[in-house]
Parts: C-alpha cells; sequence; structure tokens
C-alpha cells in the first residue's frame, strides 16, 4: 500500500470519528453552530481526500453527505434525529469501505446498490426540503487539449425531453447550475477490461435525463457479438464538472460533456395547428409585453391556455411563456422570440441569444503556426500560461481596495510566467508598471500592461526558433507526466509530515522487540565480565566491560522508557466508541441514559488498552442490559427516568483505574448466590454463610450467566467470567461492588504497561521458571517437619494461617519429588492467587531480573500454565509461568 | 445463478455480470417469445443490456431499484 | 532550491501535494491552517504558497488577506485550491490575494504545470 493511502486511511478514521462524535453532540445542543460547522468541515474534507483515489463509491455517499450537512448548516435542513441515523449509516459505509481498502488496497465492486441506496437517502432528506445545492461547475479543459473538436450545444442531436424535465433543467441553469449534455461511446473491447460501461453510465449523480443507443451492426441475433460493446450512452446532468471528469479519468476519450445554456431547453413541442392561435392574439401579448404589463400578460396567457388543448404545440409555447415571465423576468427578448414562434410555428431559434451570454472565456486558443512535432506539453504550457495571464487580467478588473501585496503577487505571477515563456525582454516593463501601480495604489497600470503588451493572449505564438527549446527543457520531467500508473509512480514519495507523526502499530512493536534484544545482549555483559576474570584471569579487562557495561545498561534503559512512552495511548482510543454504542444499545432497549466519560487523556500502554477493549465494552454492555431499568420502572422507584452510566480512567501510581458505574437497580445477593448454588457452583453450606459480597463476587466465577433470556446484547450467555481472564491476562484485577436499588460499580485496576516484567527466577527439577514479582508474597522455606497433611494436601501453618502446599513438579506433572537443602527446609514461594494465599514448594531460589516477556504463539500459544517465555542474557530462554492457571 | 430460466421467462436477480450475456443471447435466440422479469434484479451489466436493447422482449415486471428502471424502460418499453 | 509552502488541513492532501512537488525538485513546507501558514510564511519567504479555502482557525481567504497586507513580506504567487466550484467562492479568492485558483483535486500535471509557469522556469 503507498504511503499517501495509508495517511488517506490513517486520517479518514480519524474524521470518521469526529464525525460520530459532533453528530452525538448536536444530539444535545441541535442548534449550535460551530458544531455544524465543524462537522461539515470534517465531511467536507474527507470528501476532499477521499477525492484524489479512485473509490467512487465513497466519494459519492461523501458528496451527498456534504451537501446535506452544508444545507443544515445553512439553515435550509433541519437538524433531526433521522437525519443523524442517515449520516451515521453513510459513515458506517464509508468505515466499511475503508477497512476493505486496508486490507485489498482497493473497494470491491458490490458496494454500488448500497452507495446508491445512501446516496439516495441522503438526497431525499436534502430534496425533501427543497433544496438541492450543486455548486457552478467551471469549465475545464479536455485531457487532450486540441486534438478534440469541441462540440458546441448546438451540434448536439434533439433530445426528447418530456416538457416539465425541461422546464425543471431550464429553471436549474437559470438558477445558477450547471446543465451538462454527457455523450459516452465506450470502446468496443472494453468489456474484456472488466470495465461495465452501464454501470460507469449509472454512477453520474443528478441525472436528469438518461438514453441509450444501440448500434447494432448485426441484422441477426446469431451475427450479434454481446462481447463487443455496441452502446452509446446519453445523458443530463447537473452533477459538477469535476466530478464527471474524476468518474471518468480512466477514460476521458470515451466521453463528450458539453455545457448547456439555459435556453437550449425551453423547446416547445406538441401538435401543430395553425387554426390554434390567431394573429391578434400575439400582437396582443407582445404589446403587454413592451408595456411591461406583465400581470395582464399573464393572465392573457393562462386564459388562452384554458381555452386551449394542452397537447397543443401553442400551448406548449404558452406554457414556456409563463415560465420565462417567472424565471427570467428581465429577458425580454427571450420572451419575444418565444412568443413570435407562434405565427409560423417553428422552434425558437436561440443561436443569437446563447451566444451573446456564452462568452468563450475559456477556449483554447488554436495555434496554428505550432509545428505539428511539438509535444503535448508545450501545448499546455501555453493553455496554462493563457490561463494564468487571462486570471490575472480579471482580478486586476475586479473592484474593491488593492493591498500593495496583492499588486505585488500579480506582478509576481506575471514575471513568473513571461520567464517561463521566455519573454525576458518583458520584465523590466512589468517591473515599471507595477512601480507605478504601487504609486497610484491602483491596479489599472498592471491592466494597461497586460492589454498592451506585446505578448498578450492572442499573439502568444511561439517561433519555429523558440518553441523547441522550451520542449527539450520540460521533456525531461515530462515522460512521468501521463497515465495513472505514473502518476501513481509520482504521489508516492517519502513521507515527511511536520509536527506529529503517525506511525504504523507494527514498527512501535518492531522497536519493542528490538529494544528487547538490546537489553538480553546488554545483560549478557556482567557474564563476560565474570568469564574475563574467572576464566581468563584478566581483572583489569573485566572492570573495563562492567563501566562499559553500567554506560550500556543507561542507555538502554533510557530507551526503553521512551519506547513505553511513545506506546502509551489514551483510553479515549476505548472510550471513544461508547457514546455511539450507548446511543444505539439504549435505543434498541428503549431505555433512556445518560453516558458521562471522565479521564479520557489517562494513558496506558497499547497493549493493556487494546485488550481492555473488548472486556469494557461488555461490562458496558451488561450495565445497559441488566444494569440500568426500563424508564417506567425508574419512575416507580424514584428515580430519574434517564439512568446515568459513569465511565472514568484515572492513574493510581503505576496503575490505571477504570470504574463503570451505574445507577440502575444494583445486583441482589439473593439472587447471585442461588443461581450459583442451581449451577452448581457453591454447595450448600457455602450458600447460607456467604458474605454479601462474596456473592455479588460470584458474577465473577466462570460459567455464571443471571440473564433469563440470552439476549444478543450481553454476549450469549458469556458471562463476567471472560471479563476477568480477560483483564487477568494483562496483570489486572476487576471488582464489583453494588448496592440493590442504588447501582452498581465496576472497577478494572491495570498496570501502565506491560512490556518490562520482574520476575523471579526459580528451580526446580533442573530446570528454571520464572514468577512474575507481582504475585509473589513472600519467599520462605519451610522445614519438613512443618509440612502437615489434611486430606491428602499438604499445608503448612505460617503465621497463623493455613497455607495450602503445592509441589511445582506436580503441577507440571513431572513425577519426582522436591528438593529440600541441607537442613531439609524447602524453598517455598507464596503467592497470592485468587485472593488467596498458596506455597509452591520449589527446589531453589534465585536472583530476580527485568525481562521483555513475549507471550507464546502457535500451539505453545495453547498451554495455559506459561504467561510467555523470554530470553536471558546468557541466551538461554526463561520459561515464565502462569500460577493463576497453573493452580 | 443471476438469470433464473423458466420456460418463457427470464428472472433477473440480483446483480447480473458479464458472464450471463452470452447465455442470455442464445436463451432469445431459442426462445423468440421469451419475457423478462426484473424485480428483484440491481443492476445488469452493459453486455446483458445490448442483448436486451437489441431483443427488446416484453417486460413482465420492472426492478424495483428505481434508478435501473428509469435507465430500463424507456429502452424496452 | 525552490520553496514552496503546502496549507491544507487534510494531512492526505499535503502528503499528496507534497509528494508531486518534491517529485519535481521542490522543496515543500506545511501548514495545517493559516495561523500556522502566517507563522511560517513571515519567517522565512516561500516562492510560492499552495493553500486551501476551508481550514480551522484561519482559512485560506484569511490568510491570504493578512499576508498580501503584510508590507515587508515578499509577496510571492498563491494558487488556491479548493472543492469549491462556485464563481463567488473563486472572486472571494482572487479579492484575497489568490493569484489562481484551482479545483480539488489537482492532477499532478496540472499543478506542476502551473508551479513552474508561476515560478518563472525554463529549465
Amino acid at each position: 500500500m503507498n504511503s499517501l493511502l495509508e495517511q488517506f486511511l490513517s486520517e479518514a478514521r480519524d474524521f470518521l470519528q469526529g464525525i460520530g462524535e459532533k453528530l452525538m453532540q448536536l444530539e444535545s445542543d441541535p442548534t449550535s453552530t460551530p458544531l455544524m460547522a465543524e462537522l461539515f468541515r470534517f465531511v467536507h474534507t474527507l470528501k476532499g481526500n477521499s477525492g484524489l483515489f479512485d473509490f467512487p463509491e465513497m466519494t459519492c455517499v461523501l458528496h451527498a453527505s456534504e451537501d446535506l450537512m452544508d444545507a443544515v448548516r445553512n439553515g435550509r435542513v433541519n437538524y433531526s434525529q433521522t437525519l443523524a441515523d442517515q449520516l451515521l449509516e453513510a459513515m458506517d459505509f464509508v468505515g466499511s469501505l475503508m477497512d476493505e481498502i486496508e486490507i485489498t488496497g482497493k473497494t470491491g465492486s458490490n458496494h454500488f446498490a448500497t452507495s446508491t441506496e445512501l446516496t439516495k437517502a441522503l438526497r431525499a432528506l436534502l430534496n425533501a426540503h427543497n433544496a438541492v445545492y450543486v455548486p457552478v461547475a467551471i469549465e475545464t479543459y479536455t485531457e487532450d487539449g486540441l486534438a478534440v473538436k469541441a462540440i458546441s450545444w448546438s451540434e448536439l442531436p434533439e433530445l426528447d425531453l418530456p416538457e416539465t424535465v425541461a422546464m425543471g433543467l431550464y429553471r436549474c441553469s437559470i438558477d445558477g447550475e450547471t446543465v451538462f449534455w454527457l455523450e459516452y461511446t465506450p470502446e468496443p473491447e472494453c468489456f474484456f477490461k472488466g470495465e461495465d460501461p452501464f454501470f460507469l453510465a449509472r454512477q453520474i449523480p443528478d441525472t436528469a435525463w438518461r438514453h441509450v443507443i444501440l448500434n447494432n451492426t448485426s441484422s441477426t441475433l446469431a451475427e450479434m457479438d454481446v462481447f463487443s460493446s455496441q452502446l452509446v450512452f446519453q445523458l443530463l446532468t447537473i452533477a459538477p464538472a469535476v466530478e464527471l471528469d474524476d468518474l471518468f479519468r480512466y477514460v476521458p476519450d470515451q466521453i463528450h460533456r458539453v455545457k448547456i445554456p439555459a435556453l437550449a431547453f425551453v423547446k416547445p413541442n406538441g401538435r401543430k395547428d395553425s387554426q390554434a392561435i390567431d394573429d391578434d392574439f400575439i400582437n396582443n401579448v407582445l404589446a403587454l409585453l413592451d408595456k411591461d404589463e406583465i400581470e395582464t400578460l399573464i393572465r392573457t396567457i393562462n386564459t388562452m391556455l384554458e381555452l386551449s388543448s394542452p397537447e397543443l404545440w401553442s400551448s406548449s409555447v404558452l406554457r414556456w411563456a409563463l415560465q420565462l415571465v417567472d424565471v427570467e423576468p428581465e429577458n425580454k427578448s427571450a420572451q419575444r422570440t418565444l412568443l413570435n414562434t407562434l405565427r409560423a410555428q417553428t422552434p425558437p431559434d436561440w443561436s443569437s441569444s446563447i451566444m451573446e451570454m456564452n462568452e468563450p472565456r475559456d477556449m483554447v486558443t488554436v495555434m496554428p503556426s505550432v509545428s505539428v512535432n511539438l509535444s503535448e506539453l508545450s501545448d499546455t504550457l501555453l493553455r496554462d500560461f493563457n490561463v494564468v495571464i487571462n486570471t490575472q487580467r480579471e482580478i486586476l478588473s475586479l473592484g474593491g481596495t488593492w493591498s500593495a501585496g496583492r499588486l505585488k503577487s500579480i506582478a509576481a505571477t506575471l514575471l513568473g510566467c513571461y520567464r517561463a515563456v521566455q519573454k525576458l525582454h518583458e520584465v523590466e516593463s512589468i517591473e515599471s508598471a507595477l512601480q507605478l501601480a504601487l504609486t497610484k495604489n491602483s491596479p489599472e497600470p498592471l491592466l494597461d500592461w497586460l492589454n498592451n503588451s506585446s505578448a498578450s493572449t492572442q499573439e502568444l505564438v511561439f517561433t519555429a526558433e523558440e518553441a523547441p527549446i522550451i520542449v527539450s527543457n520540460l521533456a525531461t520531467q515530462n515522460e512521468v507526466k501521463f497515465g495513472r500508473r505514473t502518476e501513481d509512480a509520482v504521489i508516492t514519495g517519502a513521507v515527511a509530515a511536520s509536527k506529529m507523526l503517525k506511525v504504523d502499530q507494527d514498527k512501535i512493536d518492531r522497536l519493542m522487540n528490538l529494544i528487547g534484544e538490546m537489553v538480553v545482549a546488554k545483560n549478557a555483559l556482567p557474564y563476560l565480565a565474570n568469564r574475563a576474570e574467572t576464566v581468563f584471569g584478566v581483572r583489569d579487562l573485566a572492570r573495563e566491560i562492567k563501566a562499559q557495561y553500567a554506560v550500556i545498561n543507561r542507555v538502554a534503559e533510557e530507551m526503553q522508557d521512551t519506547i513505553m512512552q511513545v506506546r502509551m495511548m489514551p483510553v479515549s482510543f476505548i472510550f471513544q466508541r461508547f457514546p455511539r454504542m450507548v446511543r444505539d444499545i439504549s435505543r434498541k432497549l428503549g431505555k433512556e441514559v445518560e453516558l458521562v466519560l471522565e479521564g479520557e487523556a489517562t494513558e496506558a500502554d497499547k497493549n493493556i488498552i487494546e485488550a481492555l477493549s473488548d472486556p469494557l465494552i461488555h461490562i458496558v454492555r451488561n450495565s445497559l442490559d441488566h444494569g440500568l431499568e426500563m424508564p417506567d420502572v425508574r419512575l416507580a422507584v424514584g428515580k430519574s427516568v434517564t439512568g446515568k452510566l459513569l465511565i472514568r480512567a484515572s492513574q493510581e501510581s503505576d496503575r490505571v483505574l477504570i470504574e463503570i458505574i451505574d445507577d440502575g437497580k444494583g445486583i441482589d445477593p439473593e439472587i447471585i448466590k442461588h443461581k450459583a448454588y442451581e449451577k452448581g457452583l457453591i454447595d450448600e453450606t457455602t450458600l447460607e454463610r456467604i458474605s454479601d459480597q462474596d456473592a455479588v463476587n460470584l458474577v465473577f466465577a466462570a460459567g455464571f450467566s443471571t440473564a433469563d433470556v440470552i439476549s444478543d446484547l450481553s454476549g450469549r450467555g458469556v458471562g463476567m467470567d471472560v471479563v476477568r481472564s480477560a483483564v487477568e491476562k494483562v496483570n489486572g484485577t476487576v471488582g464489583i461492588e453494588s448496592e440493590v436499588g442504588k447501582g452498581t460499580r465496576l472497577y478494572l485496576s491495570l498496570p501502565l504497561s506491560m512490556a518490562v516484567t520482574n520476575v523471579m527466577i526459580i528451580q526446580s527439577n533442573q530446570q528454571i521458571f520464572g514468577v512474575p514479582m507481582d504475585i509473589v508474597v513472600e519467599t520462605v522455606r519451610v522445614p519438613h517437619s512443618h509440612i502437615q497433611r489434611i486430606k491428602q494436601k499438604q499445608t503448612t501453618v505460617l503465621r497463623g494461617r493455613i497455607v495450602p502446599l503445592l509441589s511445582l513438579n506436580d503441577l507440571l506433572a513431572s513425577n519426582v519429588e522436591q528438593l529440600p537443602n541441607e537442613d531439609n527446609e524447602f524453598a517455598t514461594l507464596i503467592l497470592r492467587v485468587h485472593g488467596e494465599h498458596v506455597g509452591i514448594l520449589v527446589d531453589e531460589f534465585r536472583e530476580t531480573v527485568d525481562i521483555i516477556l513475549k507471550p507464546m504463539t502457535g500451539i505453545l500459544g495453547g498451554l495455559a500454565g506459561y504467561s510467555g517465555a523470554a530470553l536471558l542474557g546468557d541466551g538461554s530462554v526463561l520459561m515464565v509461568l502462569n500460577p493463576r492457571e497453573l493452580i | 445463478m443471476a438469470i433464473e430460466y423458466k420456460k418463457s421467462l427470464a428472472v433477473f436477480d440480483d446483480f447480473v455480470g458479464v458472464e450471463d450475456a452470452e447465455a442470455l443471447l442464445e436463451w432469445f435466440q431459442k426462445n423468440p417469445k421469451g419475457k423478462v422479469n426484473f424485480t428483484t434484479c440491481t443492476h445488469i451489466h452493459a453486455s446483458n443490456l445490448q442483448v436486451l436493447m437489441a431483443v427488446k422482449p416484453p417486460v413482465v415486471a420492472w426492478s424495483k431499484d428505481e434508478d435501473l428502471q428509469l435507465w430500463l424502460e424507456p429502452l424496452l418499453r | 532550491m525552490k520553496q514552496i509552502l503546502v496549507i491544507d488541513d487534510a494531512a492526505t492532501v499535503r502528503l499528496y501535494h507534497r509528494n508531486i512537488l518534491e517529485s519535481a525538485g521542490y522543496s515543500v513546507d506545511e501548514a495545517i491552517n493559516g495561523i500556522e501558514a502566517l507563522e511560517k510564511a513571515l519567517v522565512k519567504p516561500y516562492d510560492l504558497y499552495v493553500v486551501d479555502v476551508n481550514m480551522p482557525k484561519l482559512d485560506g481567504y484569511g490568510f491570504l488577506n493578512e499576508f498580501r497586507r503584510q508590507e515587508d513580506a515578499v509577496q510571492s504567487p498563491a494558487i488556491m485550491v479548493s472543492t469549491e466550484m462556485g464563481e463567488n467562492d473563486k472572486v472571494l479568492g482572487y479579492a484575497a490575494g489568490a493569484n489562481l485558483y484551482l479545483t480539488k483535486p489537482l492532477k499532478p500535471t496540472e499543478l506542476l504545470s502551473y508551479t513552474r509557469l508561476l515560478l518563472g522556469e525554463v529549465a
């Protein structure tokens, strides 16, 4: 995937997130103008970005969303729940497309239907308020410049438009929209290139009229070649030119796009009957028009329309006349031309009136003197030169106040252009025109210079000697400039961002692994020093190695620290999805919930944050599903209708504390007790003796789920035990407090970072193992005589408490007795497992070390008894035990 | 299969791709009076479109997809 | 080497423009809004500005308006690049001090061709 696409995806996800958030905020503050402006900007920028790539479905949906948000922001459409839902759905679709792009690098062809549907739904919201807004398009050049003969609108085939459609288009173009006639002739071989011209044609937005022509050359069906395209698509659309050009960017030579002037639509049709209208009537209405008695004119025409059959050609003329009077009241000449057609009953000839208003500002100036072997680039240069010069002329003709800076910038622009075409002798005169303009503080001198300049647009023609120089100079860069493949090559350059740097997760992980190896390599130095001293007897060298080790150690530790910092992520990464989730679920359940998020800026290691994601979602769902009551129930017990759900993150020394607090019905220990008993999780004696808190804690027991009906919300029958094990996997703990009728508080406590683990190395059965220090309570040596057997189980009494003893060899299923020391004492690790103390008998204690724990993968990943492995300084592998699972 | 052929009726379903065009043409050659049903059709590849335009078969039902119907109706009616 | 300042709030667009311009041997700096652009442009003169319209804090019009008012600044040409295609947006851009108004997405050839012209480069 190229870096630009990666950048796009990463930024687009931020935008989607932002759009979701803003919509949520708008929900509680639906009239906030800044929020709407911000929301519009997000959608707008996202659409702009997507336009750089070929994801038509995405761009299409985003375009519709943008138009809708533009209408909302300008108050033309009101913000509503439906609108928010529709936009959210559209954004979900965009998100799913991005997922697909992330994996495959492109979007599949199967999204057309969804995209169209969403676009339609969005546009429907817009149109419901009768506010279609399509900006006026700037005429752009055809890709191949001079090669294509420009077709003018008058050369178009007769379009058989229904009168209502024609009137609609006429109104649209008077209102400032550009109507294009588009003819798309796919090449015959296009099916073999995997193209579907019909699909492409259907992608054209804002189509007002469509037609397909079959140029079937074969006389019988048998002769027909289905695999050779014989179709021509014709459409009228008010889509912006850039959008059309973008859609057809791979087949620019197969389309003709022509801007249609408004009057071209004014084409009466119907049955001609010379008896229908007499000259008196015509003279009468023309006189009324001249006298500007518009009301009488309209009344007269309406009366005539009532008397005539609507299918008559003359009736159509009259209907059009009413339109013209209404839409273009000042265009008397057009109205007159139209009414005059009633006499001869010939179609109106608009060519003269249209030519006047359609001045060929953007026409490519054809340069006959340019030699034929000039490359396209010199044409491009010439064309662009003219565009820039004409633009400066346009700017200079603008009214308003003039700052010196603007005048200078125009002069700078002119200088650049003339230098670029090697008209160096103009430089001096531009500069003196600028000086004059600055003294007068007026654009006139520059404008005069432009109009009088010998090198003005019309006269700028390359002479035979000059032109080839330009070509050869620019030709070096020319090769890479055409065609999509080379375009991609150009834009796939190196990434270099400004202040913030977005880095691929994999790279950070790799950095993490490298520092892990570095720590291991570094730890080998003390071994080396030891060997230097004991094996080779060079004490000085050993000392030097140790000194060097101290330096490397410091640097490595700092490096490790820094990398840890980089890996830190704010919990907002997970929190941000809650507003949407809570909204969706509560709506589904018919509950009203106010979500409060606190401490979103609290940071923790990326892995911790990621591990937290699923359990948290599960807990939140549980709270919504089982914790908070239905509005009527809440009212009945005297609570506010809206339930409150608080998710709070905070840092407590080296741990992150996450609390999920709801003011729902709480957990009833009695119910839990009996459920647990029914499911055989506790026995009868426990049922009687268990404290309320312990009972509540039973929700974490494996196989416990209180939901009477398994809903599709709180995970299919999977209970809180999954949450607990997920949290424990990253050395976290989970707890719950609840008061019946008041609410529930669930809390997760997690380490800030899991990258470095402090383990104690122990020896057993001639092997070494690591045990995480955070669960080691103490190490003791238990004399053989102090070990008692109670019911087959070994125990000892430690500070007045009975502690069960387990032999590590037994736990690892190796049938070997633990070795005591000379005094017949057993080395015993006292561990805290699930809140209870357990003693593990081993052969010997060794040192504690910091290691980078790597979880085991593949087949070894299934070994629950181990939490992972790490490399030691001497290169050996240390297996780290997971006593929670082992016991 | 995106086109289901029933005696003298071709039922178009969902997205009918380029691979169906040849069979469609053959079917019309064998069933010159064949009719078509677009009810559940959302898109047909251009190759199928040109076969349909060449044959102009009677249409039993138009597509529920409004946009597709807007395209097809003037061409096949 | 000619220095160009690309001003756009969308990182993707900045990267796109940067890649195109750097491929042709220009040196490119970036600014994410009008304020940052002003800060940069007033410290170091650029040979060309490629300015987006819609940006938070200070938009493209605002930037150009302010920048063109700076007496001491080197007033290099500015290309305004926008998705807005309305005639009005264009005129606003020109009135603010843009020398060219182009619509997104720009083709690489288009951007390079105009850049060369405005920078007066033949070679």
